[in-house]
């Protein structure tokens, strides 16, 4: 695999710029569902006019930002993941590891229970887990050691 | 040459027993071990002999009392997969059982002889292990195993004999194979209490351990090279340790130590706790399966080994209980066989009770010539090729082997000096006349049996000028092992040894008394939390299974410290599940894309190719 450099001197792996590449996917994904709830009640039409609380409860306006915002989150916390995994800190890859599988639990209850999964997202967490596999991937991050072995 | 003057040695006149006696080891046991080398006499007179017919029968040949190493020895003829064996202990009551096994607790309080088992094997393996070792304990329920009331009640008797006469028995055997003289020492036990007092695989009535010591002759001296010892899970060149491997040898007063396991007797070279790892009987199909998918993991998906269907069991062989041998608080018996001692070649049953149990693990041993099959054992009839020696030379041997071989490859090569220009010449020749008889047609037949000979000519030189270009490198290899024995310089002691059997590190966990008790009660939790889930929510099963086992398998590797490596392989896991589903669901898009890259590859490089 071809390897480009990053300004520390360390070597990057092609696998990690397919991990990038994955999130930033993933950070287009989570904008557009962060903007379909709003766009589905109009309610960025209604920004001003519309209550999000009513009697103490969530109205479908209410609902719709903060179902919204909950994505806008993701995807802001998606970047800051990026960031940190372009410098290859390494709690950046347990991060992304655990993000990914819990992703993928959540993929799989979706497909297997409700038949609504995002096929995108479940192909996107499949390249980024194979990719933060890679035993060089691992070694940069130093999660396995030069000989193989696990670092704890 | 090597220097032996600092060596222990034994004139080369010594008897078998002088021998013997000179290098017996000091057997070095675990605080806990109940059971000690014990003399086969006094044991058979405490034993009925059985037969266990093909249908499935067992008939007494000689009952208890009445029994003898002569009696052992009579001729009795057997129909075709009839077993012959000895009883220690006779079927028990279930008063006689509880019995047994309430005065085994009061005999070990009163000896002080309490194994102390510091952390559990259950904790030093990780939770599919775990489930893996479950299955395993459910297959002893179907598979014959020794009850414990029969180990109680053969610590009882072996104690009750022990005390009448305290004698520690080896038996000793003395061969000379290939210039080798082969020093074996076998010790008998009366029960193997590996799992029933150790937390280990298994419990068998009698047990028969063997260590053997090479030693060569130099100017009418014997002088001890090898020590091998046998062992769990390892063979070959494995075995043995070199005498002057202080490393891996501990040696008193030129008396090898050997640190044996509790229960297990295994015979180890280093004190410590070993991990064994016994796999999991499963039928071939499933192993088969069980294989590929490893060697997916690893090779496809490059990660670290790991076999759930094993099991760690842990030998402790740490040394500090009591110990036998020269300058130690107990001396040998030692006992001289060969061959011709009927009862090591009469008898070719086994030398307590058989389990039938299938995989083997509980029955009783064979004696030290005979596998359970009643085949001959390898150990006793190849000492040398058991722990690899078959092609190694002693040592005062080897230089003299070394500089034959190397004059007998230096004459070839002379012979390929003058033999190969003389081909090469021919060849020539031969070549000449083949051109001569181009053009002419008349002369087909005969061109084309000389182009068929000049063929053979030029393979034949091809393969002299290999094997010339092949025996100089030889040569230089072994003209530089010559200068190494010339100059006394040793080997690496280590450097035959594929896999060394190395004590476990003392594991610090975190947390370690809480890991401790999550592993011997999580899989009761888990079975418990699955349960409700049947009761509680059904429709959700499979989901809820899928996620107590992440939530147990997490919990786990939190207490165990490998947060990081749990979190990789079940992701990894889902990985590989998400991409079978995404495979199913969009094989046509998938095929398509293939397709379209393909021809894209394709199509730019024949465009470079007419570009260029």
């Amino acid at each position: 695999m071809g390897k480009k450099k990053n300004k520390t001197g360390e070597k990057r792996p092609v696998a990690v710029t397919v991990i990038a590449i994955g999130i930033v996917v993933l950070f287009f994904v989570r904008i557009y569902q962060s903007i379909k709830p709003l766009a589905e009640e109009n309610s960025l039409r209604n920004m001003q006019t519309e209550p999000i609380f009513l009697d103490g409860i969530l109205t479908p306006h209410g609902q719709a930002v903060l179902e919204s915002l909950l994505y806008l989150i993701l995807a802001i916390g998606l970047i800051i993941v990026l960031l940190g995994f372009l410098r290859m800190r390494r709690w950046t890859w347990v991060f992304l590891m655990a993000w990914v599988g819990f992703s993928m639990v959540v993929g799989l209850e979706d497909y297997f229970y409700f038949g609504d999964p995002n096929f995108v997202i479940m192909a996107s967490d499949v390249v980024i887990a194979f990719a933060l596999s890679q035993a060089d991937v691992q070694r940069i991050f130093k999660i396995r050691s030069d000989t193989g072995e696990d670092i704890i | 040459m090597k220097t032996s003057s600092d060596r222990v040695f034994m004139p080369v006149k010594s008897t078998d027993t002088e021998l013997l006696r000179r290098f017996e080891p000091v057997v070095k046991y675990t605080k806990g071990e109940q059971f000690f080398p014990f003399d086969v006499d006094r044991y058979v007179s405490e034993c009925s002999l059985w037969a266990h017919y093909p249908d499935g029968r067992e008939e007494p040949l000689v009952p208890q009392n009445e029994m003898s190493l002569e009696k052992l020895v009579e001729e009795r003829p057997a129909t075709f997969g009839t077993i012959h064996f000895l009883r220690f202990i006779e079927t028990l009551s279930l008063s006689e059982s509880a019995l047994a096994l309430t005065q085994q607790s009061r005999l070990r309080r009163k000896l002080h002889n309490q194994f102390h088992v510091g952390m559990g094997r259950l904790a030093r393996g990780g939770f599919l292990a775990r489930i893996t070792d479950a299955l395993f304990s459910l297959s002893l329920l179907m598979r014959g195993k020794v009850s414990p009331a029969t180990a109680a009640a053969a610590e009882l008797t072996y104690e009750r004999m022990h005390e009448k006469e305290e004698k520690y028995t080896y038996y000793g055997r003395v061969v000379r194979q290939n210039g080798w003289i082969v020093l074996q020492y076998w010790f008998f036990f009366c029960y193997n209490s590996w799992r029933s007092g150790f937390h280990g695989v298994n419990d068998h009535e009698s047990d028969w351990e063997m260590i053997t010591l090479y030693l060569y002759e130099e100017n009418e001296k014997l002088y001890p090279e090898w020590a091998a010892y046998a062992s769990h899970d390892f063979h070959g060149d494995d075995l043995r340790r070199r005498w002057d491997d202080s490393d891996q040898l501990d040696i008193i007063n030129g008396h090898p130590v050997v640190y044996a396991g509790a229960g297990s007797h295994a015979s180890y070279f280093r004190p410590g706790e070993y991990q064994a790892e016994v796999s999991l009987p499963l039928p071939t199909w499933l192993s088969g399966i069980t294989k590929a998918l490893n060697k997916f993991w690893t090779d496809s998906l490059g990660q670290p080994e790991g076999n759930p269907f094993r099991i760690p069991f842990v030998d402790f062989a740490r040394g500090d209980g009591l110990s036998i041998g020269d300058e130690q608080e107990h001396a040998w018996s030692p006992v001289v066989i060969d061959d011709s001692v009927l009862w090591v070649s009469q008898y070719r049953g086994l030398w307590g009770l058989f389990a039938r149990d299938p995989v083997s693990g509980e029955n009783a041993p064979a004696g030290p010539m005979y596998n359970r099959d009643g085949s001959p054992r390898s150990s006793w009839y190849d000492p040398l090729g058991f722990a690899g020696l078959d092609k190694t030379p002693p040592p005062p041997q080897a230089l003299k082997l070394l500089m034959d071989n190397n004059a007998e490859i230096n004459q070839r090569q002379q012979e390929l000096n003058t033999l190969i220009p003389q081909k090469a010449a021919e060849l020539q020749v031969m070549g000449m006349k083949l051109k001569g008889l181009e053009d002419h047609p008349h002369l087909a037949k005969i061109y084309a049996l000389l182009q068929k000979r000049i063929n053979t000519s030029a393979e034949e030189l091809k393969n002299l000028r290999r094997e010339r270009m092949e025996n100089g490198a030889l040569m230089q290899g072994l003209s530089q092992r010559l200068k190494q024995i010339e100059a006394g310089i040793e080997d690496n002691p280590h450097a035959h040894i594929q896999h060394m059997a190395v004590p476990v590190e003392s594991v610090e966990m975190r947390h370690a008394r809480a890991a401790e008790t999550w592993a011997a009660i999580s899989l009761s939790l888990m079975f418990f939390a699955i349960a409700a889930l049947v009761f509680l929510a059904p429709a959700y099963f499979w989901a809820g299974v899928a996620a107590i086992l992440i939530l147990f398998v997490v919990v786990e590797s939190i207490l165990r410290g490998a947060f990081i490596q749990t979190v990789a392989r079940v992701t990894l896991i889902l990985a590989l599940i998400t991409s079978v589903i995404l495979v199913i669901e969009f094989w046509k898009i998938i095929l398509v894309a293939l397709l379209v890259i393909l021809g894209i590859f394709l199509m730019a490089q024949r465009l470079r190719e007419l570009a260029n």
